[in-house]
């Protein structure tokens, strides 16, 4: 066997236990520097929008442009279609080569959906 | 000289099961991008253990909850609190967020080298099924405080589903356990937040990395 070759262990074990460390530092010094704020008391008078958490912007965004009887297409026709997508990827996809410039067409689609979600996110902020 | 190691593998079989799993080689090309995954994995376990942590002192009822979240972050006016109560809390909210980042940038990666190729069809879509679940594990748990932003937030999100024609009406009373967001939704979503999903996530990971140890890492292109 080639000695160069990688094993599980010790050097991705090695390798992913590093990065588990960075990302436990990094939680850790976020929890220190902006620990999360408890808003008031539920006031079930008070009626307001309040902002979702970040991975959930965009849907909320998109139910803005769906008003009154049309909203189920921003929140559920939408969402739907799109999780299909990712589901059936791999049924969809006709080539079985894995290089992206082998399946253009599949990039565009997830390049076209992920930039409309960081649009959406942005947008949301405003 | 007895080993005690040695009598319990001589039943067992440990070590030969040890050597299969941390002795397999890795293809060419697998780089630290490779990691995502295991990111993730290592945040569900913060999580874990931070949300067990937590429920020692957190009480789901509409009457208890914004309390008992103030006792753990040791904001209450007589000065109780949890000791190290608000730094669970925050590392709690913050692998959340790490977590669903972790997850979204390992299905990129995922997509990038083609790894869902035959004949790993079967794992991009338990993998993308975990990836809904981590969105339901955080909608649900944005509702526990029980202050002002999360109940009109699960108000607002749990609304959508009713614009849905027919079904519409009969799903968001089956999220809210009733017409209004009440005492009700707030034990459903803790339920559905510690006991349904931790429980179907567990058994699909179990699946997916053991489908990783079948197929073997895909390996650069």
């Amino acid at each position: 066997m080639d000695k160069n070759q990688k094993k599980f262990y010790p050097d991705y074990l090695f390798e992913i236990l590093l990065v588990c460390l960075f990302a436990l530092e990094g939680a850790l010094l976020l929890s220190y520097v902006f620990p999360p704020v408890t808003g008031s008391p539920v006031d079930f008078s008070r009626n307001f929008m309040p902002r979702p958490e970040w991975y959930f912007l965009a849907l909320y965004q998109m139910f803005k442009y769906f008003p009154g009887r049309l909203a189920f297409i921003g929140v559920a026709v939408i969402p739907a279609a799109i999780i299909f997508l990712v589901f059936a990827l791999p049924f969809l996809e006709k080539t079985h080569s894995r290089r992206l410039s082998d399946r253009k067409f599949s990039a565009l689609v997830v390049a076209v959906i992920l930039i409309s979600a960081v649009v959406l996110t942005v947008l949301s902020y405003y | 000289m007895i080993n005690p190691f040695s009598i319990i593998d001589r039943r067992l079989g440990l070590k030969r099961h040890y050597r299969r799993i941390f002795e397999r080689p890795l293809p060419e090309g697998v780089t630290y991008f490779y990691c995502l995954g295991g990111i993730a994995f290592f945040f569900l376990i913060v999580l874990t253990f931070t949300g067990v942590v937590l429920s020692f002192y957190y009480v789901p009822s509409a009457s208890e909850a914004y309390h008992t979240i103030r006792f753990i972050d040791g904001k209450l006016p007589g000065g109780a609190s949890m000791p190290g109560g608000w730094l669970m809390r925050a590392l709690h909210v913050w692998a959340a967020s790490g977590m669903v980042a972790a997850v979204m940038a390992h299905m990129l990666r995922v997509y990038i080298t083609g790894s869902y190729k035959p004949p790993r069809e079967l794992n991009w879509v338990v993998g993308a099924t975990l990836f809904v679940l981590t969105m339901a594990f955080g909608f649900s748990g944005y509702l526990l405080p029980w202050d002002q932003k999360a109940y009109w937030a699960t108000t607002v999100g749990t609304a959508m589903p009713k614009t849905i024609p027919v079904i519409g009406n009969f799903i968001m009373e089956l999220l809210r356990g009733g017409p209004d967001v009440t005492g009700i939704t707030l034990l459903r979503f803790y339920v559905m937040h510690v006991y349904i999903l931790p429980l179907v996530s567990i058994f699909l990971l179990w699946a997916h990395f053991h489908m990783i140890r079948r197929q073997g890492i895909s390996g650069g292109l």
